[in-house]
C-alpha cells in the first residue's frame, strides 16, 4: 500500500509573508518536527499542503479532538471473517510508507495520548506498535508536524513540555496589511479595494482582542466575507455575516464592531 | 390619552361637594361621605377645597369611586406629610389621572403615591409638585418604580430620600432617565469603549460626567488627561439616535486622540478667539479620521443641521461654519463662512499639523471682530452637540480654565454618592438610629483600614420583588486587597486536628486516584475485547447476525470541576460559638483550611473568596485564593487574615463570585457559599428584599449551570436559605463547632 493518494495534485495558492518556506525546505532536509504556531485562520494548514505539494510528499493530516486515543493515531485490530487483522493508524501509515504527517491542532487531544509521537521526535525515529509487538521504522522521507493555537485555549490545555521541545517551530501572524489585501484579492478573487477595505475591518476586529474578543477577525473569514460580496451581497451584510456574527454573542461587542466596520466602509 | 375636560370646568368648579354633578344616589353620596370626610378632620380649608374642585374633573375622567377614594390618600397625605403636600394631591391626581387616561394606571399611581406617603413623607410635596414633569416622561408602572428606586436607594435617610425626589440627586436623574428607556451612557459604556478600541486601538477611561461639569456645559462630553467624560444622556435624542450621538462623540473624542497632538496654550487668545481654533480643529481631526474611516461621515453628518443662511449671530454663524468646514459642497450665503471654508481648504496639504487651526482661527476670530459680532463665552456650548467642550485641546494657565477638573481616580469617581453623603455631619447619627431601630441591621462599620482602598471592579444589577425585575447597574463591587495573617496559624489548626485531616486524606485519596476501569463491548476502542469476539465469532458460525460491540476500552473516571467557595465575613461571624472559645469565623476559616487541603488534594480548580457589605455601593470582594493561584503561604496568610464586620448583600457577592467561576472551562461548576445568617443590609430595612435578591442570583446562576450550593451555620435561619438555595442545595450546621470536620466530608459527596 502506497500513500499516493494523499499526493496534492494542485498547487494550493500560498503567499510567502517572510521566509518561511526556505526555513521549512532547511528543515525538511533533516526531516526536522516542526511546529506551526498562529492564531486561526492565519494560514497554517495552506502553509502545510503548500509545502507538502512544493516537495512532492504525501501529507497525511489528522484533526486532533479530546476523545482521540493512542490508538486512533497507531492503529488497531478490526474483526474480519478469519479472524483479525491489524489496521495501521494514520500515523502508522504515514512512518511505514514516508510522508508528511500533520497532527491539526494537537493540544485538543489529551496529553496521553501525545506522548506516542515522542520516539518518532528524536533520534529513534520508529514508532512501537504494542499491541502488534512491532517496532515501525520510519520511512526516511518521514516528518511530523504539528499546529499548535496558543492563543485561544484554556491554561488547561498545553502541550507537554516534553512534547514542546521535541520540535522546531515557525510563527504564523496575520500577514502584513499590503499582502493580506493580496491573499485576499487572490482567494476572493475581488479587487484590491475591497480587499484593502476588508483587512482595514480586519485590523479593527484584531484591536478589540483582549478587550472583549478572544480572537480578531482571521484571513480565512475576511476570505469569506470577500467571496459573499463577489455573489452581489453588500460590503456591509458580507461582514455582518462572515465576520461580526461567528465571532461573538456579546452584544456589546458586535455594536461596537458593526459600527466600527462601518466606519471602515 | 389627554382627555379633554377643559368644557365643564367652569361649571364644576363653582359647584361645591354637596352640589355635585348628577349620578346614581350611592355614588353621590360616597362622594359627599369622602368630602364631609375630609371636612370635619380638620385639615383645613386649603386641603378641603381643592379636594372638592379637582376631585369632581378626576371623577369626570376615572369615575366617583375613584374620587372618593383619594380623599383617603389626601387624608394620610394630611397626616403623615402635612397639609400642604396635602393640600397639593388633588391636583397631582388630577394631572396624574389626565395623563394615564384610563383608571388602572390612575389607580396605580395612587398607590405609589401611598407608598411615598409612608416611607418617604418629607419628599412627598417634591413629588406632587413635579407630577406633570414626571408622568410627562415615565408611565404609571415606570413612575412606580422610579419611586422605588428612590426608596430603596435612600433607605432610611430622610435627607437622602429628599435629595433624590428633588432630583438633586444625579441617581434621580440617572433612573429617570433609565425607566423612561432613554439610552443612558451606562447602557452604552461598554460599547462605546469597545468601538474607540476597535477604530484606534484606544483604550481611555470614560466617565459619566458629573454634575459639576455639567453646570456650564450642558450636554457636552469631555476629555482631559486621558479620561473622557461623556453626559450621562442627551435627553432630545431617543432610540437608534442616541445611540448614534454617543458613537458619534466617541469617535470624535477619539480623533482628537490620534490627531490632536499638543495642547494649545491660551495665551493672549481672546474667548472667541478659543472657541474658533477649537472649532477649526474640530473639523481638522474629523478630516483625517475620515480619510482613514470615510464611513465616519454617514455618522457625523445627521447632526450637522445649521443651514446655509441665518441670523448674524455667533452660536448661528459658528455653526454655519462648523457645517461648511465639514461638508464644503454645500453652498453658504455669509460671505464669513464662505472665507473660513475657503481657507480651510486651501490649507488641506497642511492639515497634518495642528498649527494650521490657530492660524485660521486666529483670523476668523479677528474678523469676527470687526463684524461686531457679540460672543458670550459663558453660554456658547460647541455644536453640534456631539463635539465635546473643547477644554482637553488647551493649557489653561491658573484663573483661566472656566471649570477646573480634577483628577480623578476610578474609585473616586464610582464612590461619588459616598462623597457626598460625608458632607453631612449627621449621617452617622441618622445611620445609628436605623440600626438601633431594625434588628435585621445590626452590622457596624469596619475600622477604616490604612493602605487598603477598595477597587470598584463591577456593577451588577439587583431584583426588586416589588417590581419584579432587576433593578441594572444597583450595586457596586469593591475588591479588597486581604490583610495577611499569619500562615503559620493555618498550619497551626492542621496539626491540631491531625486526626481529621489524615481521615481527610485517605478519602481524598481514594476518590481521585480512580483505578483505569475496563469498558467492555464496545463500538469503539483500543482493542478487541476476546470475550466478544468470541462470541461474535460463534454467532456468525451458527449463521446469527453477530453482535459489532467487540472493542474494549480503558478509561479513567475524571474529575472535570472547578469549585469557588465564597465565604461570609460579616459582623455576625464575630460571635462567640456557645460552648467553645472560638468565634464563628475562627471557625469559618478553619473548615476552609480544610477543606483547601482536600481540594488541593483532588487537584480541583479552586478558589476562596470573602465578602462582607457596606450599602449597595460598597460590596466588599476579598480575594483569598484565585483559580490559577496555587495553594501557598501567601493564600494561607490570606485566609488568616480575615476579620469580621459589615452585613450579607449576599446577592451581589454571588454575581460576582458566580461571574469568576464562570471563566473556568470545566464541565462542572460549583459555588459554595457558606453563611451564618440570612442577606442584610443596612440600607434595607425590608427584610424580603435581599433574600429575594439571593434567591433571584441564586436561580440565575444556576440556570447558567453553576451549582449553586449553600452550608448554613447555626440554627433558625434554615427557611430562608432554603427560599434562596431550594430545599435540596442547602446543608444547615446547627452545631457550628463540628464545621471544620463536616465541610470536606461534605465537598467530597458533592463533588464525587
Amino acid at each position: 500500500m502506497s500513500l499516493d493518494h494523499y499526493l496534492i495534485a494542485d498547487e494550493p495558492y500560498y503567499r510567502q509573508t517572510g521566509d518561511e518556506i526556505a526555513l521549512f525546505e532547511a528543515a525538511h532536509a533533516e526531516r526536522m518536527p516542526m511546529m506551526l504556531k498562529g492564531p486561526t485562520g492565519c494560514g497554517k494548514t495552506r502553509f502545510v499542503e503548500h509545502v507538502a505539494w512544493r516537495l512532492k510528499k504525501p501529507l497525511v493530516t489528522i484533526a486532533c479532538h479530546e476523545d482521540m486515543t493512542a490508538s486512533d493515531l497507531v492503529g488497531r485490530f478490526l474483526l474480519d471473517a478469519d479472524g483479525t487483522v491489524w489496521q495501521d493508524g494514520p500515523l502508522t501509515q504515514a512512518v511505514r510508507h514516508g510522508g508528511i504527517c500533520y497532527l491539526d491542532e494537537i493540544v485538543e487531544a489529551r496529553q496521553d495520548t501525545t506522548v506516542v509521537i515522542h520516539t518518532l521526535t528524536d533520534e529513534r525515529r520508529f514508532l512501537p506498535l504494542e499491541k502488534k509487538n512491532e517496532l515501525v521504522t520510519a520511512h526516511p522521507d518521514f516528518q511530523l508536524m504539528i499546529s499548535y493555537n496558543p492563543g485561544y485555549q484554556s491554561v488547561l490545555k498545553d502541550l507537554k513540555e516534553s512534547t514542546k521541545q521535541r520540535f522546531a517551530a515557525l510563527d504564523f501572524g496575520y500577514p502584513a496589511i499590503n499582502i493580506e489585501a493580496e491573499i485576499i484579492a487572490n482567494e476572493g478573487n475581488v479587487d484590491a479595494e475591497l480587499a484593502t477595505k476588508l483587512v482595514s475591518i480586519a485590523v479593527r476586529s484584531r484591536n478589540l482582542k483582549g478587550h472583549g474578543l478572544d480572537e480578531g477577525a482571521s484571513t480565512r473569514m475576511l476570505i469569506h466575507a470577500a467571496r459573499l460580496v463577489r455573489n452581489g451581497i453588500s460590503l456591509k451584510d458580507a461582514c455582518q455575516v462572515a465576520v461580526v456574527l461567528p465571532i461573538t454573542d456579546d452584544p456589546d461587542m458586535r455594536d461596537a464592531l458593526t459600527s466600527a466596520i462601518a466606519a471602515c466602509a | 390619552m389627554h382627555k379633554d375636560v377643559d368644557s365643564g370646568f367652569e361649571e364644576v368648579a363653582g359647584a361645591t361637594g354637596d352640589e355635585a354633578p348628577n349620578g346614581p344616589d350611592g355614588r353621590l353620596s360616597d362622594w359627599q361621605r369622602a368630602c364631609r370626610m375630609l371636612e370635619q378632620a380638620g385639615y383645613g380649608h386649603a386641603v378641603t377645597n381643592t379636594y372638592r374642585s379637582h376631585g369632581k374633573l378626576i371623577a369626570d375622567i376615572v369615575g366617583y369611586d375613584a374620587a372618593a377614594a383619594l380623599a383617603e390618600t389626601v387624608s394620610s397625605a394630611a397626616i403623615k406629610a402635612g397639609t400642604a403636600a396635602a393640600a397639593r394631591l388633588p391636583e397631582a391626581a388630577l394631572t396624574a389621572a389626565r395623563r394615564s387616561g384610563d383608571t388602572q394606571n390612575y389607580h396605580s399611581w395612587v398607590n405609589t403615591v401611598h407608598r411615598l406617603c409612608a416611607h418617604a413623607p418629607e419628599s412627598l410635596a417634591a413629588v406632587l409638585e413635579r407630577t406633570d414633569e414626571l408622568l410627562r416622561q415615565l408611565d404609571a408602572a415606570q413612575f412606580d418604580a422610579w419611586v422605588l428606586a428612590g426608596l430603596r436607594s435612600a433607605g432610611s435617610d430622610a435627607s437622602r430620600r429628599q435629595r433624590f425626589f428633588t432630583l438633586e440627586d444625579e441617581e434621580a436623574s440617572r433612573w429617570l432617565h433609565r425607566e423612561a428607556g432613554d439610552v443612558t451612557f451606562n447602557d452604552v459604556d461598554r460599547r462605546l469603549k469597545a468601538y474607540l478600541t476597535a477604530l484606534w486601538h484606544l483604550r481611555a477611561p470614560t466617565r459619566e460626567s458629573s454634575r459639576a461639569d455639567r453646570s456650564l456645559m450642558q450636554h457636552r462630553s469631555s476629555f482631559s488627561g486621558g479620561v473622557i467624560r461623556v453626559p450621562a444622556s442627551f435627553p432630545s435624542y431617543r432610540g437608534q439616535e442616541a445611540q448614534d450621538i454617543f458613537r458619534a462623540c466617541m469617535a470624535h473624542i477619539g480623533a482628537h486622540f490620534m490627531f490632536s497632538s499638543e495642547r494649545f496654550p491660551v495665551g493672549e487668545l481672546r474667548p472667541v478667539q478659543v472657541a474658533l481654533v477649537s472649532l477649526i480643529e474640530d473639523a481638522r481631526v474629523e478630516h483625517l479620521a475620515m480619510r482613514q474611516f470615510p464611513g465616519l461621515r454617514e455618522l457625523w453628518s445627521p447632526f450637522h443641521t445649521a443651514g446655509a443662511s441665518g441670523a448674524l449671530t455667533a452660536p448661528s454663524l459658528f455653526a454655519r461654519l462648523a457645517r461648511a468646514l465639514f461638508d464644503p459642497d454645500l453652498e453658504q450665503d455669509n460671505g464669513w463662512v464662505q472665507k473660513g471654508r475657503n481657507m480651510f481648504l486651501e490649507h488641506q496639504s497642511e492639515w497634518h499639523s495642528p498649527e494650521i487651526s490657530r492660524r485660521i482661527g486666529g483670523l476668523l476670530g479677528n474678523d469676527l471682530g470687526q463684524m461686531r459680532v457679540q460672543f458670550n463665552s459663558k453660554t456658547y456650548q460647541p455644536d453640534p452637540p456631539y463635539r465635546d467642550d473643547n477644554n482637553g485641546l488647551w493649557n489653561f494657565e491658573d484663573g483661566q480654565q472656566p471649570e477646573e477638573q480634577v483628577e480623578e481616580t476610578i474609585s473616586e469617581s464610582v464612590q461619588m454618592s459616598n462623597r457626598e453623603d460625608d458632607d453631612h455631619p449627621d449621617r452617622e447619627q441618622l445611620d445609628d438610629d436605623v440600626r438601633s431601630d431594625t434588628p435585621v441591621n445590626r452590622a457596624r462599620p469596619r475600622e477604616p483600614e490604612e493602605g487598603n482602598e477598595g477597587i470598584p471592579v463591577a456593577r451588577y444589577g439587583e431584583y426588586d420583588y416589588v417590581i419584579g425585575r432587576e433593578r441594572p447597574g444597583w450595586t457596586t463591587i469593591v475588591e479588597y486587597q486581604p490583610e495577611p495573617g499569619r500562615a503559620g496559624n493555618i498550619s497551626a489548626i492542621l496539626e491540631r486536628n491531625a486526626e481529621t485531616v489524615n481521615r481527610l486524606s485517605a478519602i481524598v485519596k481514594s476518590a481521585c486516584v480512580s483505578r483505569p476501569e475496563r469498558i467492555k463491548r464496545q463500538h469503539e476502542g483500543e482493542t478487541l475485547d476476546i470475550d466478544a469476539c468470541i462470541g461474535s465469532v460463534i454467532d456468525r458460525r451458527r449463521g446469527d447476525t453477530p453482535d459489532p460491540r467487540v472493542y474494549l476500552r480503558t478509561a479513567r473516571r475524571q474529575r472535570d470541576l472547578s469549585v469557588l467557595v465564597l465565604l461570609d465575613i460579616s459582623q455576625s461571624t464575630a460571635d462567640r460559638v456557645l460552648g467553645t472559645t472560638s468565634t464563628v469565623l475562627d471557625l469559618e476559616c478553619q473548615a476552609i483550611a480544610m477543606l483547601a487541603e482536600a481540594m488541593a488534594g483532588m487537584g480541583d480548580p479552586f478558589a476562596i473568596a470573602a465578602f462582607c457589605s457596606d450599602k449597595r455601593d460598597d460590596v466588599h470582594y476579598v480575594r483569598i485564593k484565585d483559580f490559577n493561584a496555587p495553594y501557598d503561604g501567601a493564600a494561607k496568610a490570606s485566609l488568616a487574615g480575615l476579620k469580621s464586620g459589615l452585613s450579607t448583600r449576599m446577592g451581589a457577592a454571588m454575581r460576582h463570585a458566580a461571574t469568576d467561576l464562570g471563566s473556568c472551562m470545566t464541565h462542572r461548576r460549583l459555588l459554595l457559599v457558606i453563611t451564618d445568617g440570612e442577606p442584610s443590609d443596612i440600607d434595607i430595612a425590608d427584610p424580603r428584599y435581599l433574600v429575594d435578591d439571593a434567591r433571584a442570583a441564586a436561580q440565575r446562576i444556576s440556570q447558567e449551570g453553576t451549582d449553586v450550593f449553600c452550608v448554613g451555620l447555626g440554627s433558625g435561619v434554615s427557611s430562608n436559605l432554603d427560599r434562596i438555595f431550594g430545599r435540596r442545595n442547602v446543608v444547615q450546621i446547627d452545631r457550628v463547632e463540628r464545621l471544620p470536620e463536616r465541610l470536606p466530608q461534605l465537598y467530597l459527596r458533592l463533588t464525587t
